[in-house]
């Protein structure tokens, strides 16, 4: 609990109550209220203290969390695209040595890049989940995944936050925005990128050509809007998803 | 004021006109929290914003006393929560959060008020918090998540008595978003039946467009 633990004799009460209340875990339910262990402790005093505690922990968590968060995510995406290709790296070397032999040690082989591949799910869980947090309207948009994809381009939720549409729209094409820009500069004619990142989402991939350039204009607008949410609210705008999914039906019907 | 013609449906809450329409009201001792009007001492309580506005706007009224322990779950950036505090006067109100943006702001709130106390943790593993949240009479949450059923009966496992009350808001896009809302609204209350008397539920049209509230009370 947060005030103590219970032992044999009674409450053992905790000396250092912000550590305490952190670290009030239990794996099931308890069989009794809190309340009442703790209404003996403290009397009337209880939630004037519980409230204290609370409130001090929680300014102390919520900083450490907000300065965290984008840099954890973007380390989890370098890490996902690194196992990636390592597991496809080892998965060539294995297919080679069974085809060479079998033994043991081959199997264990697969054994370990199979675990690998589990690793892989389980992070991209967690990125998800952590996705939601800290940028729940830039997910409603564009999922959680092309949301951390950008978000790891732009080295954090601050500078995303600060980008234009514009500069949105195109992240992660940067090879060809800069070879277009450089022809436009000799007076060539050039091919200026329509979309980088978030053309991995199906909005944009499913529709003909034609049409991609004018959804991945609207889409990078309303993902601008969608980080600012998240960077300076922090709460989910239902309306930006819904925007962008109309946009889609509008264009993929005519 | 003597000029108020207010109509009292639950402790603090009124519905009373006001600049020609029918407005929701909470009597507040407190300050605006969320930029929303405030005239004498009566803060307005606005549908749009507020899922449990909606609902009660809608003629639907859940049982809430003022001395109520009560777990709120979702608190965001304390909207809600702000409402509900001005109810509970005599009343503890655990406020649970897990993202840490909206929760500065409603921190804000939680130390400007007694009867609130805030927790930024998972609402999806009460084993976290349950050294800290006593058993309570309401659960309320408000958490689009896929597991969201699940987490609510979680949180009653750990923190509900026998005849406690729950009201949750589902949306239907965030448990599926490929099929029809009528559908996803039976399998949830198809999975509340299993733990929990249903007391009532409706939609928040048209305020909350595709969600649904569900009034339920703790069968074990």
């Amino acid at each position: 609990m947060w005030f103590g633990k219970i032992s044999d004799d009674g409450v053992e009460r905790s000396k250092n109550l912000k550590k305490s209340f952190l670290e009030s875990y239990n794996s099931d339910p308890l069989p009794f209220s809190v309340f009442e262990y703790g209404k003996e402790i403290f009397g009337d005093d209880y939630y004037r203290i519980l409230r204290r505690v609370a409130i001090e922990v929680a300014q102390e968590s919520v900083e450490r969390e907000i300065r965290r968060e984008d840099r954890y995510v973007i380390s989890l995406v370098r890490a996902l695209d690194e196992i990636t290709d390592t597991s496809n790296l080892l998965d060539e070397r294995l297919r080679e040595l069974r085809e060479i032999k079998g033994s043991r040690i081959v199997e264990e082989f697969e054994r370990k890049i199979a675990e690998l591949k589990g690793l892989r799910s389980e992070i991209e869980r967690e990125i998800e989940s952590v996705m939601r947090k800290i940028a729940p309207n830039l997910s409603e948009i564009v999922g959680e995944k092309i949301g951390a994809r950008l978000l790891e381009k732009a080295g954090s939720l601050e500078k995303l936050a600060s980008y234009p549409s514009s500069t949105i729209q195109v992240i992660g094409a940067e090879k060809s925005l800069f070879k277009a820009l450089s022809r436009i500069r000799k007076g060539k004619k050039a091919k200026v990128p329509k979309h980088g990142v978030i053309f991995q989402h199906p909005y944009i991939k499913s529709l003909p050509k034609k049409k991609r350039g004018k959804m991945a204009r609207f889409m990078a607008n309303k993902i601008a809007i969608a980080v600012k949410i998240d960077y300076f609210r922090g709460e989910l705008d239902e309306m930006l998803g819904e925007e962008v999914r109309r946009k889609y039906e509008q264009l993929s019907r005519k | 004021m003597s000029s108020f013609q207010g109509n009292e449906i639950i402790h603090n809450v009124y519905q009373a006109e006001f600049e020609g329409k029918m407005r929701l009201f909470t009597r507040s001792a407190y300050p605006p929290h969320y930029g929303e009007r405030k005239i004498g001492d009566l803060r307005e309580w606005i549908p749009h914003r507020s899922k449990l506005a909606a609902l009660i706007v809608k003629g639907h009224i859940p049982e809430i006393r003022r001395d109520m322990k009560m777990l709120y779950l979702g608190a965001a950036a304390g909207t809600t929560v702000s409402h509900i505090s001005d109810i509970l006067d005599r009343g503890i109100l655990y406020a649970v959060e897990y993202s840490a943006k909206p929760f500065q702001k409603f921190l804000q709130l939680a130390m400007e008020r007694k009867n609130i106390i805030p927790i930024l943790a998972d609402a999806g593993s009460p084993e976290g918090y349950s050294g800290i949240v006593e058993k309570v009479d309401f659960i309320y949450q408000d958490i689009a998540q896929r597991n969201q059923v699940e987490i609510f009966i979680r949180n009653f496992e750990f923190f509900g008595r026998r005849g406690t009350s729950g009201l949750i808001f589902v949306k239907a896009k965030s448990i599926d978003s490929t099929a029809e809302p009528e559908e996803i609204y039976g399998r949830v209350i198809e999975s509340l039946k299993e733990r929990f008397d249903i007391v009532e539920w409706t939609d928040l049209d048209p305020y909350h467009r595709d969600h649904i509230s569900v009034y339920v009370r703790w069968r074990e």
